[in-house]
């Protein structure tokens, strides 16, 4: 099949790619897309030595429900079964540690630190030296996740596994950290593929997420999210390609196995999979007007590829009487248990964004906007427990409508553009719509006893790809002149945000 | 260029807030927060008489836990006069809300400490311990005390805790020890240099 090309190529500055018209692309394009350039490998570092120092900042155990996945990776690797209770009952080696360190009195109480003595820290030595079990009967709110993610920690906690099982941590939450690199490679290359026009300003979108302090905390710590993260970046990637230069049998399979992989890793990744599918069948009807039978080839490769690995999960879950589709059916059952379809709708949408005229008031008195997803965004850490001062969440207003405004203008100034891009752009906005809309109904099934339990920004993680896109945009909207003044100072905000945030995160824990 | 001047205001900024002190605790009123007392639902108030007031506060903590914390108005008064008080927006996490309130010089005996809840959907628990009798002001809500912890700045500041914080950094792990700091302090330094050398590479 023939290999498309881009048409911004010839046009550096338009920005505008219409894979329909192959062309032949000019040296500066061929020389910027052979190979993976020094900057994206450079960006992946930077993302993995933040994510690194996260994971020595953050106190052992004190990620949310990082308890529960240690519980999962460890019953996997000592039972080779997946664990099949909720219950919190975890091996009496996990226990002890977590009451040494006392866990349970930190977690939700900002006013108490770690551990702070020499005497304590003995107890712990002691206590995590005995020969107690590591096999446990349940791994909390884990038990019902796919189990990718946990197989592969189960080589870091191996390597661990001669020492005590904070040894197994660190080297589990080293290992983790990789994925903030991966993330941050796929952004690069998504950016590469999405702004071919704009080179340099791959590198400021990729920096942006490289420091962005949530993927840090997240991909530093034993969690499904850091992968999670690193998979949907690498969708994004594939789809921007998919767009960029045609759907080939190549692509299709590896956008595939990417929606596999993002399947057995975490159920939330459900969210993009419609926007992902409506990706893919787009795509296809494109590569029809090429050849309709490798277009078609193409998607049923993609299918197969994805669902594959997903229903031979599912069938040994169902062989093994594992409840693997716990979120799923729950949701169903949620949006019956409280009768309305349309209320449901109302409360996603205010969970998100402000209420229209007509709308019951689901949150009276609180801007969902601001104070989940913005204040979150800007500074939401430990167990969604630590945050700044008031006043740091005004300040920090100032430069975000900064770069809202550049973000604006190199959208307004690139409209003709987009207007070819509609059907990309699309795809892009029912991935996040979807989960957005899955977040929300996860919230909504604890309506009216407790709202925003999931008010956590670390769920729109698996969209970075668009954070890093909206950096590199706000750069190129400074201008040709000013544009690379705009994106080091973003990058330079951004170091400043990061670093902060790990401060915050050391006064909250060892203050 | 422009990374350098980023860079050093970053330092700036670092060095003036390591200047200030933190809150530390300056008394409680010996309750516990161990037993949920009730829940407080909507709009509403709950106060609790027969405080005392350590000199020198900016900061209540009160044992309310919500997911997402209706605003809070808290007024404390003596003789039916108010002495302070201070406001948290809605929206907060946790086991506990802090709320600053107008700094006070001295101290006082018998103030009644009053927090008064915006209307919120959500669930606020009461946390405290138990009383043989309700709690008189209390509303008939909850039969017992709240825990309630004041704070004030500390006489140190950050710099001058920084041995402090770093020997605790280096507990609670395994390897354990004070090089966690340094490796930490290496990790993002490396980071840096890294994203300025692509910086340099990609925008010159």
């Amino acid at each position: 099949m023939r290999r498309q090309h881009v048409r911004c190529a010839s046009a550096p500055e338009a920005n505008v790619c219409t894979p329909r018209a192959p062309i032949v692309p000019g040296p500066a394009y061929a020389a910027a897309h052979r190979g993976l350039p020094a900057a994206a490998w450079i960006c992946a570092l930077v993302a993995f030595l933040n994510a690194a120092a996260w994971s020595l900042v953050t106190p052992a155990f004190q990620v949310p429900d990082e308890p529960s996945h240690f519980a999962y990776v460890q019953d996997l690797a000592e039972t080779d079964t997946l664990p099949t209770s909720s219950q919190e009952s975890f091996s009496p080696a996990e226990e002890i540690a977590l009451r040494d360190l006392k866990q349970r009195e930190v977690r939700y109480s900002p006013q108490n630190p770690v551990i702070f003595n020499a005497a304590e820290q003995r107890q712990l030595r002691h206590d995590l030296a005995l020969a107690l079990s590591r096999v446990g009967s349940g791994a909390g709110v884990a038990a019902s996740e796919p189990p990718l993610y946990y197989a592969l920690l189960t080589i870091p906690y191996f390597d661990g596994s001669s020492g005590t099982i904070l040894d197994s941590l660190l080297l589990m939450r080293l290992c983790s950290a990789l994925t903030a690199g991966l993330t941050t490679l796929f952004v690069f290359l998504f950016l590469r593929e999405a702004l071919p026009a704009a080179r340099w300003t791959w590198t400021v979108g990729a920096l942006g997420v490289g420091f962005a302090p949530l993927l840090g905390l997240m991909s530093g710590a034993v969690n499904p999210d850091g992968l999670l993260c690193a998979i949907s970046a690498a969708l994004f990637y594939c789809l921007a390609r998919g767009f960029r230069r045609g759907l080939t049998p190549r692509l299709a399979l590896l956008t595939g196995l990417v929606i596999a992989a993002g399947l057995l890793t975490k159920l939330s990744f459900i969210g993009l999979v419609a926007g992902a599918a409506l990706g893919l069948v787009l795509l296809t009807l494109r590569a029809g007007h090429l050849s309709r039978g490798v277009a078609y080839r193409s998607l049923a490769l993609a299918s197969a590829a994805a669902l594959a690995p997903v229903a031979v999960y599912v069938l040994v879950n169902e062989l093994t009487g594992r409840s693997a589709d716990g979120l799923v059916s729950s949701e169903v059952a949620s949006a019956a248990a409280h009768g309305s379809a349309l209320r449901e709708m109302s409360y996603i949408w205010q969970f998100f964004l402000p209420r229209l005229p007509g709308m019951h008031d689901y949150f009276p008195g609180l801007s969902t906007t601001r104070r989940f997803w913005i204040d979150g965004f800007i500074g939401l850490y430990g167990w969604v427990d630590t945050v700044f001062p008031a006043w740091v969440y005004n300040i920090a207003l100032i430069p975000l409508a900064l770069l809202a405004a550049l973000l604006a203008r190199a959208l307004i100034t690139g409209r003709h553009a987009l207007r070819h891009r509609g059907a990309e752009l699309t795809v892009y906005a029912t991935m996040t719509i979807g989960l957005m809309t899955l977040i929300g109904a996860s919230d909504y099934r604890e309506y009216p006893t407790h709202i925003g339990n999931y008010a956590q920004p670390r769920y729109l993680l698996p969209v970075i790809a668009l954070y890093g896109a909206a950096l590199a945009l706000a750069a190129r909207g400074a201008g040709r002149r000013w544009g690379p003044v705009a994106g080091t100072s973003i990058v330079a905000l951004l170091i400043a945000h990061d670093v902060f945030s790990q401060l915050l995160e050391i006064s909250r824990y060892y203050g | 260029m422009t990374l350098a001047v980023g860079l050093a205001l970053t330092g700036l900024a670092v060095f003036a807030v390591l200047q200030h002190s933190p809150l530390i605790a300056a008394g409680s009123n010996g309750v516990e927060a161990s037993t949920e007392l009730g829940v407080v639902q909507g709009a509403g108030s709950y106060c609790q008489p027969g405080e005392r007031l350590p000199r020198r506060i900016s900061a209540l903590r009160l044992s309310f836990a919500a997911t997402t914390g209706p605003k809070i108005v808290v007024a404390v008064s003596s003789h039916r006069r108010v002495v302070t008080s201070g406001t948290i927006g809605s929206g907060w996490y946790g086991a506990s809300v802090t709320v600053a309130v107008r700094p006070l010089r001295r101290a006082y005996s018998d103030v009644t400490v009053c927090a008064h809840f915006d209307s919120l959907t959500g669930d606020v628990d009461v946390l405290g311990e138990q009383a043989s009798a309700a709690a008189p002001g209390a509303g008939g809500l909850v039969p017992g005390k709240l825990r309630i912890v004041y704070l004030r700045s500390s006489t140190k500041s950050w710099w001058s805790l920084a041995g402090w914080v770093i020997g605790h950094i280096a507990l609670g792990r395994a390897p354990s020890g004070t090089w966690i700091v340094f490796a930490i302090v290496v990790l993002v330094a490396a980071a840096v240099a890294l994203a300025a050398l692509a910086l340099t590479q990609e925008l010159r």
